[in-house]
């Protein structure tokens, strides 16, 4: 629309071109025919020259980094190959770390999800305040991770805990919650889905509304109750947005480490150490710069394997075609 | 609209959603009620789970405020609030552009810079941690270094902070190519036959329109920012230049030697001022966060 009015004036200017004015005017129909394409060249270059500064080549350097040992910042990085995959593979501290997050993002999603959607299903009823209660769950999920695990940590302290303080008070044994795997994983899964399950409630809430509100109708014309409702109508309305919101939730869950680092640190031994987290400590503790960024590779590969596939299975089968990325605005 | 009789159904909502919810703010109301402690009664005398202090003290909230008597915790407040001012003031700004752009310019090969932006959102950003220390530390010409190396490069410096402000922010701009693309290009026509240049169009006509959505990228932006603790952690030293995260993160059992005794009431003002300020946030421009994260994906 925009193009056909320009078009026009050039092919109108072009016959009465006089001959002298040729670079003039040449500059002249430069400019009209290109000016959307010079306007998004003054935008976006120096935002994506910024971007890649503090992203784009980032990414791409720590794609590299996994190819080279480069031990210590001092040290110079020598190219190895697949060396650090193949150790990444061997070593029972890095798959024992991938095996921990996959499970454990599972199980956070898992979790997360169901009390999310019980919470929405309750949401979604015609409750005066339900605009509070909505309010009151999605707040952890505005708060600082630093924060909020320091709290944590205030329950869980071995000698003025909380809850320690709660089981001596009862005449039990107090608990050293740092020296137990179980319990470590335990309060990361409870921390973890006392942030997220508001978000998740609202975006089953969101999903709830979006089903087709005829099919109740005429679900409750042919006799159903709450529960057929529920399972004839709501559960298959919601399966495409279903798969966004697991999909999307499993990605941020595999990549947990914050509560990992302030609620266990990784302990006792490593053995609640997940692969983010084991790359952080590679990087910043360790100094080993290959490791980390082979084990970043992997990360990588997994999150973009399901991205793909769920890219993929969006596209056929005609619904939603929303990439699932991360969530707006974190850091940098 | 509602009906008179008792429902049982939804007393049972009530109570369900009542109940978790306060259970959900426990932590929250347990940092508040530890605040009015002074620090000898935390230390010395036991939790529990509502602690109530013999004698209450406004303290760890004054604080908190501008001119108090902790200069170390003014310099980590003002600097959380300079930080997250400019990244929003950015976010805002390259997203609009951004999204100006992808939606209304044409040129070649549009669709595909913007496919390939928006495919790289998928990379997890942890990769990314550990080169860019490397690159800060060796920026060409920057703190002491030649070329590449010799010095710390921009590390502990405000270039830290400031280096990423004007990079395009790729999901702002994503929603807002998608809100654009829905008001009709011939208001953009109708403007410019009234003789508006672009930048008029843009901001006195386009912008106002984007309201909504420009509110949801500056608020997760600014939540995102306040509560970030890796940039300011990983990147600088200096006390002068921590934020309140990365200073509650320094104080915390992480950087603590084994054995030592953490330092639960400053961690707890520390934690008041980080989170205080984002349940503000928060309340005031609820209403955009709900319709926002319906925005960006759930929609049929």
């Amino acid at each position: 629309m925009n193009r056909d009015g320009k078009t026009m004036t050039t092919a109108a200017a072009m016959p009465n071109a006089p001959v002298g004015r040729q670079p003039q005017h040449l500059w002249k129909r430069f400019r009209t025919r290109h000016r959307d394409a010079m306007l998004a060249a003054v935008i976006l270059i120096p935002m994506i020259v910024f971007w890649l500064l503090l992203s784009g080549f980032p990414t791409l350097f720590g794609f590299l980094l996994g190819f080279f040992r480069w031990v210590g910042l001092a040290d110079s990085p020598a190219f190895i190959g697949f060396d650090n995959f193949v150790h990444f593979f061997k070593d029972p501290v890095y798959t024992g770390a991938l095996w921990r997050s996959i499970w454990l993002g599972g199980l956070v999603t898992g979790v997360t999800l169901l009390s999310g959607f019980g919470a929405a299903l309750l949401m979604n009823m015609p409750l005066k305040g339900k605009g509070v209660y909505r309010s009151i769950w999605y707040i952890p999920a505005v708060t600082s991770t630093v924060a909020t695990t320091q709290i944590f940590n205030l329950f869980l302290d071995t000698n003025n805990g909380v809850i320690n303080n709660f089981l001596k008070s009862i005449g039990k044994e107090p608990i050293v919650w740092q020296y137990s795997v179980g319990w470590g994983i335990f309060w990361i899964v409870v921390y973890s889905v006392w942030k997220g399950v508001g978000g998740a409630a609202l975006l089953w809430l969101a999903g709830l509304q979006s089903v087709d509100h005829n099919l109740y109708e005429a679900a409750e014309v042919d006799g159903a109750g709450t529960w057929a409702k529920l399972r004839n109508v709501t559960i298959p309305g919601l399966k495409p947005i279903a798969t966004y919101i697991f999909i999307t939730s499993l990605i941020s869950a595999i990549q947990i480490y914050e509560q990992v680092l302030f609620i266990t640190n990784g302990g006792p031994y490593g053995k609640t150490e997940v692969l983010v987290f084991r790359i952080y400590r590679d990087g910043f503790w360790d100094f080993n710069l290959g490791m980390a960024g082979a084990s970043s590779l992997v990360m990588a590969a997994i999150v973009i394997v399901i991205t793909v596939f769920y890219y993929g299975w969006a596209t056929r089968s005609d619904r939603r075609t929303t990439i699932p990325v991360k969530t707006l605005g974190r850091g940098g | 609209m509602f009906a008179k009789r008792f429902k049982p159904s939804r007393a049972l909502g009530h109570l369900v959603l009542l109940g978790v919810g306060l259970v959900l703010l426990y932590p929250l109301i347990f940092m508040i009620m530890a605040g009015f402690f002074t620090k000898q009664e935390f230390t010395s005398s036991v939790i529990h789970a509502f602690p109530v202090p013999k004698e209450p003290t406004l303290d760890n909230f004054k604080a908190l405020l501008a001119g108090s008597t902790d200069a170390a915790v003014t310099v980590y407040f003002r600097n959380s609030v300079l930080r997250t001012a400019y990244n929003t003031f950015w976010a805002i700004l390259t997203s609009f552009l951004g999204g100006y752009v992808f939606a209304r310019l044409r040129f070649k090969g549009r669709d595909q810079l913007f496919l390939l932006l928006l495919a790289t959102q998928m990379i997890p950003t942890t990769i990314a941690i550990i080169p860019t220390y490397l690159e800060f530390a060796r920026f060409p010409f920057f703190g002491g270094n030649h070329v590449f190396t010799g010095g710390k490069g921009i590390l502990d410096t405000w270039w830290v902070y400031l280096i990423g402000g004007p990079g395009i922010n790729i999901m702002g701009t994503f929603l807002v190519k998608q809100s654009l693309e829905k008001v009709p290009i011939e208001l953009d026509e109708a403007a410019k036959s009234d003789g508006a240049g672009t930048f008029r169009l843009l901001f006195q006509i386009l912008f106002p329109l984007q309201l909504p959505i420009m509110a949801f990228i500056a608020i997760t932006t600014a939540l995102g920012t306040w509560n970030d603790f890796i940039t300011p952690f990983f990147y600088t030293n200096s006390d002068s230049l921590q934020t309140l995260p990365s200073a509650i993160t320094r104080l915390s059992s992480v950087m603590a030697s084994p054995g030592a005794v953490i330092n639960y009431p400053m961690i707890i003002t520390l934690s008041l001022g980080v989170t205080i300020p984002a349940l503000l946030i928060f309340f005031f421009f609820q209403k955009y966060i709900v319709q926002g994260l319906a925005n960006t994906g759930i929609k049929g």
